[in-house]
């Protein structure tokens, strides 16, 4: 299990899979705040005012994690709060199903004519939030920016040393 | 569970600086929370966004011909019966029918359905035509289901 949560190229695949949909998703809403919030609001759990409020800062959060995953800073944390983030969205989902609402998702994009919620949703979020957590619990820093910086002052300080 | 607080710890960090971009974003572009802040229109003066009404409010409306009513369904469904002097707009038409929406009175309620609570159209339209610049949109969610089902007067272009 360790050696599996340590594989540098399995983290490396869950952070660019994770990280890079996060950006994606954010990137449509990030265009239009009241666009998304129509789309928050479709659900019928939170009123107008709150609608609004998170969709102001709900696709920063996911770009911002996004970012982070990638980049493998603040890895936990970013992690812990996409997966903490997912799962309110599925939960959404799945109340919605449970409805009956026939309604888009407004997770990529915030067409109304876009693809309507199922349980192919469902799924593809239980996969992401898997993923988030074995990035919580993942132990392999490589490719990140943290590892990059620590290896290039590492050598910058052994071509100190050669010069003197 | 020193991991876990400092994980919590950095969530709460990009939290907060995600909602500070947010914040400050909305505020430069006039969007989100802070669009057009100081118009009718914002989303912190009413109305808020376009409110629901249920069926004894909207045959009020429907009998004082205070309210346009707006059917969001297809076009066949409107032709096949509608509530009486609705215009059709289906959503997915929108943007093509612009001028329609042009010509669409300022000063009158406004009020959208679709077939009824199964269906988001009445929301979505309703949503559009709120930030056409519309603000007395009214959203009526029982809908075409609901109205038929009181025996309400109906009215069809198409047999």
């Amino acid at each position: 299990m360790n050696k599996f949560l340590s594989n540098e190229y399995n983290v490396l695949t869950a952070r660019v899979l994770v990280g890079g949909l996060l950006i994606l998703s954010s990137a449509d809403k990030l265009g239009d705040p009241s666009l998304f919030a129509g789309s928050i609001e479709n659900y019928k759990l939170v009123s107008g005012t709150f609608a609004t409020v998170f969709a102001t800062v709900l696709p920063w959060i996911e770009l911002l994690c996004g970012i982070s995953i990638i980049a493998g800073v603040l890895l936990q944390g970013s992690s812990l709060l996409a997966g903490v983030l997912l799962s309110v969205f599925t939960i959404a989902v799945v109340t919605a199903l449970v409805r009956d609402l026939d309604i888009s998702c407004g997770c990529f994009t915030q067409d109304p004519s876009a693809s309507k919620i199922g349980w192919l949703k469902l799924a593809e979020n239980t996969v992401l939030i898997a993923l988030t957590v074995f990035l919580y619990y993942s132990r392999n820093s490589r490719f990140s920016l943290h590892d990059y910086i620590r290896n290039h002052s590492g050598q910058t300080e052994s071509q100190r040393k050669q010069v003197h | 569970m020193t991991g876990l607080h400092r994980a919590v710890k950095e969530a709460l960090v990009i939290a907060l600086v995600a909602a500070t971009l947010g914040f400050m974003n909305s505020a430069l572009r006039g969007k989100g929370v802070f669009a057009a802040v100081g118009s009718p229109s914002s989303p912190l003066h009413a109305p808020v966004s376009p409110t629901m009404i249920h069926l004894p409010e909207a045959k009020d409306l429907f009998e004082s011909e205070e309210a346009l009513f707006i059917d969001a369904r297809h076009e066949f469904e409107y032709a096949h019966g509608h509530i009486p002097g609705a215009l059709n707009l289906p959503i997915s038409e929108f943007d093509a029918r612009r001028t329609v929406v042009d010509f669409l009175p300022k000063d009158r309620i406004l009020i959208t359905y679709c077939d009824g609570v199964e269906c988001n159209s009445s929301i979505n339209l309703a949503t559009k035509l709120h930030e056409a610049g519309f603000s007395g949109v009214r959203i009526f969610f029982g809908g075409w289901n609901e109205w038929t089902s009181q025996d309400l007067p109906t009215e069809a272009t198409r047999p």
